[in-house]
Formats: structure tokens, sequence, C-alpha cells
């Protein structure tokens, strides 16, 4: 595939904070596929959105957006992408219908049609303002801004948190029929389980490294957890990727690869379970 | 520009500032700092930083097919627009006082003639000067760039009044409605707008540069 079919190739994405460091992170967004971005609180997923976007500036790499650089051509790629964060609210006293007016001015290909048919899909109420919506009808109005525009591309921060179970069941649906109508989706998230229903798949940031970038099942596959009461075997022990407590003794992650070694009732690992043994071992090394 | 401007007038106008605007009348009181009416436009000014940062504004903004220089430029813009109107309101104050008052000395600083206009563009374009550079550099301190902006306009503004007393040329030449001295401060007010002019241009042009290499904590 031709790096301008890709909707984002990241290269190198390098970002130097005094106590962070976003280390030479590279990508690629496949057209039409839900991409997960998961790693724990402070792992660096937000600093990667925000140099993507331009809201910092990287020390070093590249995001290339269909082949365009954000640098240069800022204009061409904003109207092709939309960005949508849970934590940001825009203008919370201001009527609905006064920022949308003021946000498709900036649009040529903005399609009122399109907005209606969103905004009914998604129940939302022009006279309203967004300090009356809850926190689900927020990210469904700024997706219905996105989408209006004509965004191919959505990035999303952390858009299911802090919703109820219902709310966010009801997102993922919304994300999985944007990816049949064609849409990619880039989707930061530390709630796993809502990427398990919709993701294709996963790039798992650690520590500001990337520590995979591979397909939902290849992710999920590489692994087997298993669990064990009291102490762990001592060859479970050696071959842990990592190791979480529980009240009757435990469970270990290993490589799939070194499972069929050893006796134990291994299971496919969610997730959150690669999350919590991956990065608990990492913790625990630091 | 004008879809900035827009913008900017729609969503991040703060009612505090068409409240300033309706201070222009403070021009009428007979004894009072004229120039200290136009520093009430620079606290609206703030307000609407204030608000925007509490909104989000500037991820909006940036979100929008719009590079970070034209957000600044739109920005400025904007103020620019307000304090123009509030030069606009203080000027038809003025004539308002003259007629009202006939034009009887003003004890606390400049007498209602056009020098006060004078006054006011230096003191915006003070304002412009020492606050966008400041609250570009970091768009979350607003508070600390305005208190430097309003340190650096107080300051003119005490000036301002002590030379209506001390200065011959102010106390002589400008602090009178003597159709004579239509000229001096006719001369002054131009002088004034160049200083505004030149102040906020180059204000305009280091906020944009320190806006650029800023990473936005939003």
């Amino acid at each position: 595939m031709a790096a301008n079919e890709f909707p984002l190739t990241v290269k190198g994405l390098t970002k130097i904070y005094p106590s962070f460091r976003l280390d030479g992170v590279s990508f690629d967004l496949r057209p039409g596929a839900v991409t997960g971005f998961i790693g724990r609180n402070g792992a660096g997923k937000t600093t990667t959105l925000n140099s993507l976007l331009g809201f910092v500036r990287p020390d070093g790499g590249e995001a290339l957006f269909w082949g365009m650089d954000m640098e240069k051509q800022a204009d061409a790629i904003k109207k092709r992408i939309g960005f949508v964060s849970a934590g940001m609210t825009y203008y919370t006293r201001k009527k609905i219908r006064t920022i949308t007016e003021v946000t498709k001015s900036f649009y040529p290909g903005w399609s009122d049609e399109t907005y209606r048919r969103y905004m009914q899909r998604f129940g939302l109420e022009e006279s309203k303002t967004p300090a009356a919506l809850s926190n689900g009808m927020k990210i469904k109005y700024a997706l219905a801004l996105a989408l209006s525009h004509g965004a191919e591309l959505l990035i999303l921060d952390e858009p299911t948190s802090g919703l109820d179970p219902v709310s966010r069941e009801e997102l993922t649906e919304i994300f999985l029929s944007l990816r049949d109508e064609g849409k990619t989706i880039l989707f930061s998230t530390h709630i796993t389980a809502d990427l398990e229903k919709c993701a294709d798949r996963i790039l798992y940031i650690r520590a500001g490294r990337l520590a995979a970038d591979s397909a939902m099942d290849d992710f999920a596959g590489a692994y087997r957890i298993a669990a064990f009461d009291g102490e762990a075997p001592a060859e479970m022990k050696n071959a842990a990727l990592g190791i979480c407590r529980t009240r009757k003794g435990g469970t270990a992650l290993v490589k799939k690869e070194d499972a069929a070694a050893i006796h134990a009732d291994w299971q496919i690992p969610t997730l959150d379970e690669i999350m919590t043994h991956l990065d608990r071992e990492e913790a625990e090394n630091a | 520009m004008k879809k900035l401007l827009m913008k900017e007038f729609r969503l991040c106008m703060h009612p505090a500032a068409l409240i300033m605007l309706g201070l222009s009348a403070l021009v009428l009181i007979p004894n009072y700092p004229y120039a200290v009416s136009f520093f009430y436009m620079t606290l609206g000014i703030y307000f609407i930083c204030l608000d925007g940062r509490e909104n989000h504004d500037a991820a909006y903004t940036l979100t929008l097919p719009v590079s970070r220089k034209q957000a600044v430029q739109g920005r400025m813009l904007f103020a620019c627009c307000l304090e123009a109107a509030q030069l606009l309101l203080c000027g038809a104050m003025v004539l308002l006082n003259r007629k009202l008052l006939g034009g009887a000395p003003n004890q606390a600083g400049m007498d209602a003639n056009l020098a006060v206009i004078g006054q006011g563009l230096i003191v915006f374009g003070l304002f412009n000067l020492v606050f966008f550079p400041s609250w570009y550099r970091d768009i979350n301190k607003v508070g600390g760039a305005f208190l430097k902006a309003s340190a650096a306009v107080f300051l003119y503004i005490v000036v301002g009044v002590a030379a209506t007393y001390a200065l011959p040329f102010v106390r002589d030449g400008l602090d009178n409605g003597k159709p004579e001295c239509f000229t001096a401060r006719a001369i002054y007010t131009a002088a004034a707008l160049a200083f505004f002019m030149a102040a906020t241009a180059f204000a305009c042009r280091l906020s944009e540069s320190r806006f650029e290499k800023q990473d936005l904590t939003l």
C-alpha cells in the first residue's frame, strides 16, 4: 500500500519532557479499521495524540496524514480528520446551534443533511447547551460535527472514560457502524473491554515506547494466561512475563510458545489481563 | 480571517466586555481620570481569554482548519475591534461631556477633549504590547499576563495624570478645550495612533512566534 493511502503514518515520533519521554513511536493506520491505542495512564497515549494533532511540538519524527505533513498542509488534513476527546467540552454555555453554525463555516465540504441525520440518530437537540448534555451525548455531538464535515479519520481520546456500561456499549456500536461506512478510527483508551468489542488492530504503548502493533486476534493470541494456587510453580515463574496475585494465589502471563512446556490450564488472555500483567512487571522492574 | 472573527464574536464574547463598553460613560463624570475608562475594556479582554481557557477555546480553534498564526491574529483582531468600539464610544462621550458640562476643567487628569482618545490609544497599545506576548507564552497563565499588562497601564495612567500638572506641553497644550490648541491635540492623538498600531503589530508578531513554539496543555 502506498504511503499516501494510509490515513496516518507515524515515523519515530519523539517528545522529550523532563520526566517523560515519548520514544520513537512508529505505526500506520489501515483505512477503514478501528485501531485501539492502549496503555496505562501516563504511558504516552495523549502525548502521542497531541503530537499528531499539533497541540504539542514533537522533538523528532513525523506524522503523515494520507502522505501529507501536518506542519505544511494542516488545512487539507484538518478537513479530513475529526478529533473527539472525552475530557474536552467546548463552550459549555453556548447553544449547540451556535457552535454548529460557527463550526460549519470553516468547512466547505460540510453537509447539513449528514448533520441532521446524525443529530437525529444520536437524539441530540440543537437548543441545548453542552453543559446540559451527559458525557455520552457530548461525545456523540462531537462525532456528529466531525462526521458532518466529512471526516474520514476519527481520532478519539478516551471517548468512553467516565461513561456507564450502557453508554459505552452504545458508543462502541456507533464506532462499529462508522467503520462499516468506511471511516478509519484511532481509539485511545485504558478501558480495554471496549476494544475487545470493536478494535481490528491494537497499538500498545508502555512507558513512551510502542510495545505492540498487531491485529487484535494476533495480539491476544500471542499470550497465554493461567491461574495457580499458592506459590507459582518455578517453571511458570521463570517463563512468566508478569504475575498478578489473587486472594487464593495468582495468575501468570506467558508467551504462547512457552505455555506448551508448562503444565497448567492455559487460556487466551483478555487485553486487560495482558496489560495488567505486562505493566505490573515493568513497574516492579522500574 | 472573517470566519475566525465571527467565531470570536459568537463563541468567545464575554458579557463583561459588553458591560465594559458601557463604562465609556465614565467620561461624563466631572473630575475623573478618563484614561481609567479604557482600563475596563482591557479587563473585558482578560475575561474573554480567561473564559476561553475554561472552554478549551484554543483546542477547538486548532482543530479547525486554521493555523496557530491565524488563531493569534483572530484573537488580537477581536480585541482590537472591542478597543476601537470603546474609543468610538468614548469619542461620543467626550462630545456629550463638552455639551453637558460646557468643557469644565478636569481636576483629575486630562480634560474631555480629543487627547483623551490619544490616551486611550496609548493604554490599548501598551496593553496589547504586554498582555498578548506574555499570554501566548503560556495560554494557561492568563492572570499573570494581565497583572503585568495592568501594571504597565496603571503606570502610564498615573504618569498621564501627573503630566497634566507637571509637563508644560500637556498642561498648556493638551489639557484644555481651547480651539487654538486643537492642532497639538490632533498631533498627539495621531502619534498615539501610530504607537497603538506599531505596538499591536509588534505584539502580534511576537505572540505568533511564541504560540507557534508552545506545547499546549489542554
